[in-house]
């Protein structure tokens, strides 16, 4: 087992936004995280790399309570992507990705041809090699976006943490992005906005609600016509894809 | 715009930079009201540095005094002030994230004047008639800057937007400590010693002074090289960096201390300069990028010659009377930003 969240809680000031939430993620396992807006996916997501502290509860990666990872140990064993809007300095696209492998540097090893090597083929795989030299200032924002997955790759984790990966991107690379992080021999443990990407890709996944998980399973036992109608608001029908045999929504008016 | 100048290797703007400084330090030390020929000055330094006489002096004993003890120290005191100070920048904006920071956004500088101008209009440190407007700076500057961190400091965390508007407040506070100080007091000449030293000044540069800020540059510049790794994951911001496994707390305290060391000592010996540690580092982050393993060379040389050809010009411009060089960079600096903010809007915050 990877991921192990027991009876984790989190509220600000008198507002409980996640109300004691198990989940557990499986070594090798694409675990997807849907639910509605406000569900509290975010929040859950940043208790698990640590960017807010959790009022009660645990989270442990491979049978280790992640408060005792140090920064480095952790950002070794977890690589995390979310949307970033906050670079006021340009570099170039390939420094960005470099700096992926922060974790890995002893203190004043600069970066060497390894180093290069593996930014490279995390850039391949996004199919950005060719962006290597141009500054990620000028980067469309799904342009970013590959860079910011490249640069996660490139941390050789074998745990991944994404907050809504395909967000903003063209239909065509919301596939890219994720045949790419399932071809890849990691667990991933992602919030996922589209319930056909979710149905697609993801092994097992978590349905949110009010901060609770509410249900827990396959795709074909978590996205059903009646906890879309129970959780999303939304009528649908859901059908097998006849070509994918995978889950396929559709949304009813 | 900023791919021409990009395409420049960066070894070729290095050997360029390297270049200009000797020039700019030859210039600086020939220009002055008494005549000195350029081929001197090595065979001086040899002399003085060897203490005998290794080349025969075709240059008279004043001339000697003047190139050792004044010139020549004064004008490294220029290189030094500018390496600090835009070291200082380059700290301060991977700190707090934002272009428009320089090495006085914590109130060091306010602080430093409220230090200096409170020894130079009263009696206090009289017991260290030498040193006692230097001291007073460098404690004003140190106690306005704990302020300020301390202010920022919420829930044991230090946030960049924070830390910016407690130095514009802390540098308020100690602005009008200033001006009540000097506003109060009686002496005119003292209140134009004080201005002269709150906008900056190099005459009265010592050895003694080259070597105490020498010694300070070096270990900032080698502990920086060694935090060059960090700084650059620092600039995308605390979460993403924590995510990429920096300790955050670690290196914001490194570089509070560094910047407050640098920035503290420098205005202790030459005043507040303005402008330097908000500019050099743009110009060179256009040379060589944002990445800190080359970013602090390329800073180190091009503010090592900006401050020498400010303090030259500040010298012979109004000759033989002497303009401040806080004036002079000001002068410099702020259209050359300007220039800089219109040509170059994107990596200048611009969307």
């Amino acid at each position: 087992m990877k991921l192990k969240v027991k009876d984790l809680q989190y509220g600000v000031v008198d507002l409980n936004i996640l109300n004691g939430i198990d989940a557990v993620v499986d070594n090798g396992e694409f675990v997807g995280m849907i639910g509605p807006n406000g569900c509290g996916k975010s929040t859950m997501l940043k208790c698990v790399y640590r960017a807010l502290t959790p009022d009660g509860g645990d989270i442990e990666l491979d049978g280790r309570s992640i408060r005792a990872f140090s920064n480095r140990e952790l950002a070794r064993e977890m690589s995390v992507m979310i949307q970033e809007n906050h670079v006021e300095f340009d570099m170039t696209v390939m420094d960005m990705v470099l700096l992926g492998r922060y974790a890995h540097k002893k203190v004043f090893s600069g970066t060497d041809q390894n180093d290069r090597e593996i930014a490279r083929e995390a850039l391949s795989k996004v199919g950005m090699l060719e962006y290597e030299e141009r500054s990620f200032l000028h980067l469309s924002g799904g342009e970013k976006q590959r860079i910011l997955i490249a640069r996660a790759l490139a941390q050789k984790a074998n745990f991944i943490v994404l907050d809504e990966p395909t967000n903003h991107l063209d239909i065509k690379y919301q596939y890219q992005i994720m045949n790419v992080l399932t071809k890849e021999d990691v667990t991933v443990f992602s919030s996922v906005h589209d319930l056909n990407i979710a149905a697609q890709y993801c092994d097992k996944i978590i349905l949110l609600y009010k901060g609770k998980v509410v249900d827990y399973g396959t795709p074909e036992d978590v996205i059903t016509e009646q906890n879309i109608r129970d959780y999303f608001g939304v009528n649908a029908q859901v059908t097998i894809n006849p070509i994918t045999k995978k889950v396929q929504v559709y949304y009813l008016p | 715009m900023k791919i021409r100048f990009r395409k420049l290797k960066f070894g070729s703007v290095m050997a360029l930079a390297v270049a200009a400084l000797f020039i700019s330090f030859i210039v600086g030390v020939v220009i002055g009201a008494v005549h000195v020929d350029p081929d001197w000055i090595l065979k001086i330094v040899v002399n003085e540095i060897s203490g005998r006489e290794v080349f025969q002096p075709e240059w008279s004993s004043s001339n000697e005094a003047i190139i050792w003890e004044l010139r020549i120290p004064r004008v490294l005191l220029a290189l030094l002030v500018g390496v600090g100070l835009s070291l200082s920048g380059v700290l301060m904006q991977a700190l707090t994230k934002n272009s428009l920071a320089d090495p006085y956004v914590l109130g060091i500088s306010s602080g430093a004047s409220a230090g200096a101008v409170l020894v130079i209009m009263t009696s206090a440190l009289a017991f260290m008639p030498k040193y006692r407007t230097m001291a007073g700076a460098f404690a004003g500057a140190v106690l306005a800057i704990i302020i300020a961190v301390k202010c920022a400091t919420i829930h044991n965390r230090v946030t960049a937007t924070q830390l910016v508007l407690s130095g514009v407040a802390v540098s308020a506070l100690f602005s009008a400590i200033t001006n009540v100080i000097i506003y109060c007091s009686p002496e005119s000449s003292k209140t134009k010693t004080a201005l002269f030293w709150m906008v900056g000044s190099l005459s009265g540069a010592t050895w003694e002074q080259v070597i105490a800020i020498s010694v300070i540059c070096l270990v900032c510049v080698v502990l920086m090289l060694l935090l060059s790794s960090s700084l650059d994951v620092l600039m995308l911001g605390d979460e993403t960096a924590s995510n990429l496994g920096l300790n955050i707390r670690r290196i914001k305290f490194l570089i509070i201390i560094l910047c407050t060391v640098l920035t503290g000592s420098i205005v202790a010996v030459s005043g507040v300069i303005g402008f330097v540690g908000l500019v050099i580092p743009h110009i060179a982050r256009l040379f060589v990028g944002s990445t800190h393993r080359k970013l602090i060379p390329a800073t180190i040389l091009i503010g090592g010659v900006f401050v020498i050809w400010s303090d030259i010009i500040s010298r012979v411009i109004v000759a033989p009377e002497e303009l401040p060089i806080g004036v002079v960079t000001s002068c410099i600096g702020a259209p050359f930003f300007l220039w800089l903010l219109r040509k170059n809007s994107r990596s200048l915050g611009g969307k």
